[in-house]
């Protein structure tokens, strides 16, 4: 041990005799050394990011490619010098689009993405992406790789909006968004507000993993498509596409899509048309939640127990009889229980019919049951149509709205 | 350089001792990758495996009071052994700087500047390093209240933000894999953050009089442990399945977080508090590895009456400065040869981490104890022999 501290001390003493001579001298220089240095972290040489040079990702479609094996991908960027102005002022309406979309063909997402490069002088920036629309056609075949480029990247986030287009991706971010300046944050927007509607599943990139990655659950994504008014195409949501081993099997429309989410508890919110022998009355529902538990009966099988909770005020009465009656709010009750199992036993009955556990009654069996879970995953597909769900519907009318009796043609006395 | 001995009480050394568990238990990935959403109970376990290492080495400071980890060993071993004891310790701890250095640039690197060099980030990141240890470690300690405040107050912001994207049910079921799977992250738990705690025998020297260390680095534990639990459980309602799949569970957890258009892309809280522990922890690891340096090398009186070695301290504390810079840069270097990838590094602490570290955590403290109760060392009151 003499000689490293011989050899140190001796390196120590000349260090700390340069270190008194030149101590002023030698502060000062380090500390503009620092300053210099830490400029140059400041002005980031690498991977700087001016917002002039960056392409702003809104939306993304991808559909099948023309050729064999091919992906289109369509990027919707916004014009940011277009958002500020008042097209209806300027007098080019038809020129002011906020919005460019740009499709790339190439045989992977990220060598299409890259491909642009060759279109377009700035990149894509993919952090403010809204949704994710996969054409119909290539949901059929798989969309697996789309999704997992989407959630590799480091600039893609998970809170994304998935949607399948009926028809081609690209068209559908090419409607005519009449309230917004870009179809894609007009999409993203309409998926915001389907809380209030419970007739589109709203699914983001992280629900759908993790509906993949579920040994039994089968993952839907909502759908869209475009329709025709007045010469110009307009995006609309409408049903549900339901998937199979990252494929798409087949579609449920509003009212089944209505009944998987009584079950995934997912309606928080919406209206239910009661039809009663003298009329139609309308109830909205909010603080609607459900419960899906798996219950082993006598026999050793295992059956769903939904309970569906939820309260209801009356909307609109077109009867001429008082809704405030309590007689009459019992068979509303009533007359919505009924409304509700016909919503569920009818997505129950497609979902038996592809054979597909869009209501993840498999992951709730193995959340509570372990064990018999590892004997029923063996022949899932076959077991599913089999499983009983039995449904219990718990409503409670708060009030009847700003009216207590129905405007009845002279009803005044 | 503005040492002052005998500074950091029992509180002060309790936060480092929490600051320094958090940077690993943040990126908590490599232990939910294996037991999955039981990773939860693999905290509490941990914590119970962790407190005979606290034990261990309360017994050690017991025997003797004041000293630091390599004083330690040079009366129990003997000079000359004792020195090689040491200079393992010391490749202990350099390692583990490196690697905690590689994770930070890797963070860096792969979530935020994806084009950069991992050099440039290292050398930024270890010129505030060293910046830091030379204005005194024990003034990094001080900050370690206020770190923790911010840690706890985010990991809680977090929580509640997120609250409204979770599904409790991805906790179920409980306890369905196989047991050595627990085993497993048991060791993993109590090998990478927590028994790395060591690192700290090396400050006890600046204690103040009247600290508990042994009581300090058990709640840090305790504490750690908790706020452990929360970010696991945080990740596992968000993330569900998604959680051993996804690199950095806590990152993409937070990143999902969106209410209202208004909270959103919260993850630059997350990123900047990760960054701020790995400068904490990278700092204290740094400065034992010069500490450790400048004794093995011969720099500072190593008699065992405590008045020289009061007066040597303060000597040492001055004298370390070249070696300071010179470990750094020798960090550096280590941290960018020491694994070619993420892959790698992931490997590495699945499987040979946990070993190499109870190697220094768990059976080089247990030797000395055995030695110094064999040979009658230490505090005679002490000795139960």
């Amino acid at each position: 041990m003499k000689l490293p501290a011989k050899i140190s001390r001796a390196y120590l003493s000349s260090c700390s005799y340069f270190y008194n001579k030149y101590h002023k001298r030698l502060r000062y220089t380090v500390v503009l050394l620092l300053c210099v240095l830490i400029c140059s972290c400041l002005c980031s040489c690498w991977s700087q990011r001016e917002i002039n040079s960056l392409a702003i990702v809104v939306g993304t479609g991808l559909d099948v490619g023309d050729q064999p094996d091919t992906l289109k991908l369509t990027v919707q960027i916004v014009k940011a010098s277009e958002i500020g102005t008042n097209s209806s002022n300027d007098g080019n309406k038809s020129e002011g689009k906020a919005y460019i979309n740009i499709s790339n063909t190439d045989k992977s997402v990220l060598s299409a993405v890259r491909g642009i490069s060759h279109i377009q002088n700035r990149r894509p920036y993919f952090s403010h992406n809204n949704i994710l629309v996969f054409s119909d056609d290539l949901a059929k075949l798989d969309i697996k790789e789309g999704l997992d480029a989407f959630t590799r990247d480091y600039e893609a986030r998970m809170n994304v909006h998935i949607l399948i287009s009926r028809g081609m991706a690209s068209e559908i971010l090419n409607e005519d968004a009449s309230l917004e300046k870009t179809p894609a944050l007009h999409i993203a927007g309409m998926m915001k507000d389907q809380n209030a509607n419970p007739e589109t599943a709203i699914v983001t990139v992280r629900d759908f993993l993790i509906a993949t990655l579920s040994e039994s659950t089968a993952p839907v994504a909502p759908m869209v498509e475009l329709y025709e008014s007045e010469g110009k195409k307009y995006a609309k949501l409408e049903g549900t596409a339901v998937f199979k081993q990252e494929k798409m099997i087949g579609e449920l429309d509003k009212t089944q899509t209505r009944g998987l989410l009584w079950v995934n508890d997912k309606a928080r919110s919406g209206e239910i048309t009661v039809d009663t022998q003298w009329g139609q009355v309308v109830i909205e529902f909010f603080h609607s939640s459900s419960s899906l538990k798996p219950v082993k009966t006598e026999d050793g099988n295992i059956q769903m127990q939904l309970t569906v909770r939820m309260d209801g005020i009356v909307e609109s009465n077109e009867t001429t009889k008082d809704m405030s009656n309590l007689e009459n709010v019992e068979m509303l009750k009533k007359e919505m229980d009924k409304v509700i199992h016909s919503e569920i036993e009818g997505a129950l009955a497609k979902a038996r019919s592809f054979s597909a556990d869009i209501f993840g009654f498999g992951d709730a069996i193995r959340r509570e049951y372990p064990q018999d879970w590892e004997v029923m995953k063996k022949n899932w597909d076959k077991a599913f149509p089999e499983i009983e769900l039995n449904s219990h519907v718990d409503v409670e009318l708060r009030s009847t709205g700003g009216l207590t009796k129905p405007v009845v043609p002279g009803g005044a006395k | 350089m503005n040492i002052e001995k005998e500074s950091i009480s029992s509180k002060d050394l309790m936060f480092a001792v929490f600051c320094f568990m958090q940077a690993t238990v943040l990126r908590s990935g490599y232990i939910i990758s294996i037991t999955r959403q039981d990773s939860w109970a693999m905290a509490i376990s941990g914590l119970l495996f962790s407190l005979p290492l606290v034990a261990i080495y309360a017994k050690l400071l017991k025997r003797f009071p004041g000293k630091n980890l390599f004083e330690i060993n040079d009366i129990t071993f003997g000079s000359v052994l004792g020195k090689i004891v040491s200079v393992l310790y010391l490749f202990f701890f350099v390692s583990l700087a490196a690697l905690n250095t590689r994770d930070l640039g890797n963070f860096v690197v792969d979530f935020m500047m994806p084009e950069t060099p991992i050099a440039a980030v290292f050398f930024v990141f270890l010129i505030g390093c060293v910046y830091g240890i030379r204005k005194g470690i024990n003034n990094l300690i001080h900050l370690s209240t206020m770190l923790s405040i911010i840690i706890i107050a985010a990991v809680v912001i977090n929580f509640i933000l997120v609250l409204n994207n979770v599904y409790p049910g991805f906790l179920k079921p409980f306890f369905q894999l196989e047991p050595i799977k627990y085993v497993q992250a048991t060791v993993s738990v109590v090998a990478l953050p927590m028994g790395e705690i060591i690192v700290f025998m090396m400050l006890i020297p600046m204690l103040s009089k009247n600290a508990k260390a042994a009581k300090s680095f058990s709640l840090g534990l305790i504490i750690s442990a908790i706020l452990m639990i929360g970010v696991i459980i945080r990740d596992i309602i968000t993330l569900g399945p998604l959680v051993p799949i996804v690199s950095l569970p806590s990152f993409e957890s937070v990143r999902y977080i969106s209410i209202s258009g208004v909270f959103t892309r919260l993850e630059s809280i997350y990123a900047i508090v990760l960054i701020l522990l790995f400068l904490f922890k990278i700092s204290i690891l740094l400065y034992a590895f010069v500490l450790g340096l400048t004794h093995v090398l011969g720099m500072k009186s190593s008699d065992i009456e405590s008045k020289t070695n009061e007066s040597g301290q303060l000597q040492s504390q001055r004298k370390y400065t070249p070696l300071l810079l010179v470990s750094a840069i020798f960090v550096f270097f280590y941290s960018l040869i020491i694994f070619e990838s993420v892959m790698e590094n992931i490997d590495w602490g699945a499987t040979a981490a946990p070993f190499f570290s109870l190697t220094f955590e768990l059976l080089l403290p247990v030797i000395s104890l055995l030695t110094a109760w064999l040979r009658r060392l230490g505090k005679k009151q002490e000795v139960k022999a």
